[in-house]
């Protein structure tokens, strides 16, 4: 009985999950027809732009010759079918070139986000516990400086004093540019060099990733620090929390399973809406350090108007950040009994 | 209890450290790789422009570097000198008396990296695939027939005189492929070959060349890796790798002074000052012209089609502070055709500033002070030439003539269509050689490609057209050099172009690198590298 309400619950928003991504590629599709662009113009040379049998060929190849709705309703089908269109600026299929892509930045951003959970959160425990103290006010000063500071800045930043001043770490890339990638399973360039065994491309893709995860976690884990604090206070002024105290209960305890628990709650849902600030912190974090993800492409596709490319970029970002959110939703329940027994 | 969690602690910590030695191990094994190899794997960086590496439709700059490293065409160009074709596959070659047939013999000992013989099929093949996958390099076989009357002679007919195909020939996009494999993979030469062509793909994950490298892997975006081909037929290349990666500029900088890459390629002339010892810095004008035009179309703009105010907007331009933002290296453009090229005009021809001149220009104009909104395009950066600092350089120096401009920036793929449709009053854009001869700037006649751009329609000067059209078939290269240089001159008069300056390509490279020539067609050659 009690699975059937959390089974619907997910049915509906896996409906509704589907009419986003319809949504979102209408959207998309209007705003690049919108823009005062042509997609002929963006990706053609010169030469080529004045001679109209090739503009022509451009488009009949690209369906740009048909009404809108027509290519609207033949991109819809093709979706159905697994096919994201072709990409006008390199003529690949833009699933096959998504392939490519998304496995780079889901490695950047999931590090980002375990970086920022785990540090954000226990920053954030400490300020609370030492509320007012020194401590206090120096995470106080950190946080707001990672939320403020933008990101194109912060990786100029850390990529000229960790690498050109310091030489601490490597500069942009996934590899050092000597070394090739390991055998591709899925992707991630960590997983598949555990996978095939080789250990010193496993540790040189893990050096790569530092720099640019901590320039992209950086502003989540400011807003992670400041919530988690200001959840815990909150939670810490309660009167259980004081009979909790007068039980004589150790610190420890009182933190992890009288404090935090209550406390997630907004704490989960700020990271979820987080991960959608970190996906678009990679569009600038990625042309810095040269990462081959899915910022990298969306910024090209969008200087060429490369229409399909720019709506399988926002459908599969969609698509992740509302997958995000779903699971956040989940953890509610496990987190709080209360949500569960609604 | 206590045990339990102070023993995970311990244990994560002995995780972390070794993580931390194993990354760094990475980092040491590469190091002591790059001992080994150090001398054999060359990185370079650049700001991305890349397509394809399809070299039946390559035309970028990028995508040229990377084609021309694979694909060797008929003839090329030694070193930087653009302005005389060279031998490569193409032992030979003689030009009819006409210009209308040009005549070239194999090299016998040419091979392809799969070490089959380079035939004169596979030049039939490879242009009449350019030409009929109509992408951006079509155009330039426009009106020529390729035949192959033997497997060593080659023989390109066009319609009309054409003296300009030996410069054409050396283009990236006009280097050979092995046709037998290209078939293989669903290449087409025929007509309706863009639509049944099916090759781009293949291409872009393999080669088929003859050049002294192959195709390792190749991302738009990110990063091409390119290895020796082991049966090249020419001297072999000193690198055995090159990684060419997309990076912006300024990380550029940091990686080649650090020496993380061997050779940056996107320096503007502000970021190549004071760079320290351990580079190298190498500056040469390229074939890229910056102009600024006024449409000539009076339904457009009466204002900016008045003569008076052209001459106004002639001699206004602070041409001498232009050139400081250009920075060192860049050349004023005396005229249109760049100055490597057959026909340019010497550097004494060029435009200088005259305010009295232009005021009274302006004053006989009529200008009675309206805005005159400049449009250029905002999200182009060339040679680290940024268009939205260039612009208001020029509308502060037209300021000191009265003339008011306003700037109207777009990014280019809106700014484009406007300016395709010859509705721009000022119009601030560049125009890039697609090959090193000067008929390519035939384009900016009345009537021409740049020329309806700017307003000018046929018939609009029948002496400039006269020019052109003898100077299009003239064989004879002292003639042509002449008709070219007194059609610049009138152009300088007449025209509703101001060219401003040619920018300066800056390469920047380690000390490690020698023998470094840049060359305006394909920026590096990798094979001649040291």
């Amino acid at each position: 009985m009690r699975s059937r309400p959390y089974l619907r619950f997910v049915l509906v928003r896996l409906g509704a999950l589907v009419l986003l991504a319809v949504g979102i590629t209408l959207v998309s599709f209007i705003l690049t027809n919108l823009v005062p662009g042509d997609p002929a113009a963006a990706n053609l040379g010169q030469r080529a732009l004045s001679d109209p049998a090739i503009v022509a060929a451009f488009r009949h190849q690209h369906g740009l010759d048909q009404p809108l709705p027509v290519q609207y309703w033949k991109y819809l089908t093709g979706l159905v079918q697994g096919d994201f269109g072709t990409s006008q600026r390199s003529n690949r299929p833009v699933g096959d070139e998504l392939a490519e892509y998304v496995p780079a930045t889901l490695e950047l951003a999931s590090t980002a986000v375990v970086l920022s959970v785990v540090v954000g959160v226990g920053l954030g425990m400490l300020a609370a516990m030492r509320r007012n103290s020194w401590l206090d006010q120096l995470l106080r000063v950190v946080s707001l400086a990672g939320v403020s500071m933008p990101t194109f800045w912060l990786a100029l930043a850390a990529f000229f004093l960790l690498f050109y001043k310091w030489g601490i770490l490597p500069g942009g890339g996934r590899l050092d540019p000597g070394l090739d990638p390991p055998p591709q399973v899925t992707g991630l360039y960590t997983v598949d060099a555990l996978l095939a065994g080789q250990w010193d491309i496993f540790g040189n893709a893990v050096f790569h990733l530092i720099m640019p995860a901590l320039v992209l976690a950086a502003y989540t884990v400011g807003l992670l620090t400041r919530f988690t604090r200001a959840s815990m206070l909150e939670v810490l002024g309660n009167d259980y929390i004081r009979t909790a105290q007068a039980k004589g209960l150790p610190g420890r305890t009182i933190v992890f399973r009288h404090v935090l628990r209550p406390a997630l709650v907004p704490i989960l849902t700020v990271a979820g809406l987080a991960f959608g600030s970190l996906l678009s912190g990679t569009v600038l974090v990625e042309q810095i350090f040269s990462w081959n993800g899915i910022g990298q492409y969306a910024y090209q596709s969008a200087l060429n108007l490369d229409l399909p490319a720019i709506m399988g970029v926002s459908l599969v970002v969609a698509v992740i950040y509302v997958t995000v959110n779903f699971v956040v939703d989940l953890l509610y329940g496990v987190v709080d009994p209360r949500v569960r027994l609604q | 209890m206590n045990l339990t969690r102070r023993r995970a602690i311990q244990l994560a910590l002995t995780a972390g450290a070794l993580l931390a030695t194993e990354a760094a191990c990475g980092k040491t094994n590469k190091g002591t790789d790059s001992g080994g190899t150090k001398n054999t794997t060359l990185v370079v960086e650049n700001s991305f422009d890349l397509t394809t590496a399809d070299p039946g439709r390559v035309y970028e700059v990028t995508g040229g570097m990377v084609a021309h490293a694979m694909y060797e065409p008929l003839l090329t160009f030694a070193g930087g000198d653009v302005s005389k074709p060279v031998p490569l596959l193409a032992k030979s070659f003689e030009a009819s008396a006409d210009g209308k047939v040009l005549t070239l013999k194999l090299d016998e000992t040419a091979k392809f990296s799969d070490g089959s013989a380079v035939t004169a099929d596979d030049v039939v093949f490879s242009f009449n695939r350019v030409k009929n996958v109509k992408g951006n390099p079509s155009f330039l076989l426009d009106g020529v027939t390729v035949t192959a009357p033997d497997a060593q002679t080659v023989v390109l007919t066009s319609a009309k005189a054409n003296p300009a195909l030996p410069y054409l020939l050396p283009t990236p996009a006009l280097g050979i492929v092995n046709s037998k494999v290209a078939k293989a993979q669903g290449a087409v030469d025929a007509e309706g070959a863009d639509k049944s062509d099916k090759a781009e793909t293949w291409f872009n994950a393999n080669s088929a060349g003859s050049g002294p490298y192959t195709l390792q892997s190749f991302s738009t975006t990110t990063e091409v890796v390119l290895v020796a081909n082991d049966k090249y037929w020419g001297t072999k290349p000193v690198y055995t790798k090159i990684v060419l990666r997309n990076v912006t500029n300024s990380v550029q900088k940091l990686d080649v002074v650090k020496d993380a890459s061997q050779l940056a390629l996107d320096l503007s002339p502000d970021q190549a000052k004071d760079l320290g010892a351990a580079v190298t810095v190498d500056r040469a004008s390229t074939t890229t012209t910056f102009f600024l035009f006024t449409n000539m179309n009076p339904a457009i703009s009466p204002v900016t089609s008045n003569p008076k105010f052209q001459e106004a907007v002639r001699y206004g331009l602070d041409y001498a502070g232009i050139m400081s933002l250009a920075g060192e290296g860049a050349v004023q453009a005396p005229g249109l055709v760049p100055d490597k090229l057959l026909g340019a005009l010497a550097a004494g021809d060029s435009l200088k500033r005259d305010l009295d001149r232009a005021k009274a220009a302006l004053a006989a104009s009529g200008y009675s002070g309206q805005e005159i909104p400049m449009e250029y395009p905002s999200d182009i950066t060339k040679n680290g030439i940024d268009f939205g600092v260039l612009a208001q350089k020029v509308q502060a120096g037209l300021t000191e003539v009265g003339i008011k401009v306003k700037l109207a920036p777009a990014p280019v793929a809106t700014a484009l269509p406007n300016y395709r449709d010859g509705k721009e009053k000022l119009g601030l854009w560049l125009w890039g050689a697609d090959y090193p001869d000067p008929s390519d700037y035939l384009a900016f006649l009345p009537g021409g490609l740049v020329g309806l751009r700017a307003g000018w329609k046929a018939g609009s000067s029948p002496d400039l057209t006269t020019i052109g059209d003898q100077a299009a078939i003239e064989t004879d290269s002292g003639k042509r050099a002449a008709l070219y240089q007194d059609l610049q001159r009138k152009l300088n008069e007449v025209g509703p172009f101001m060219p401003l300056f040619q920018s300066a390509q800056i390469s920047v490279m380690a000390k490690s690198v020698s023998n470094f020539v840049y060359n305006a067609v394909w920026t590096v050659d990798f094979g001649a590298l040291k």
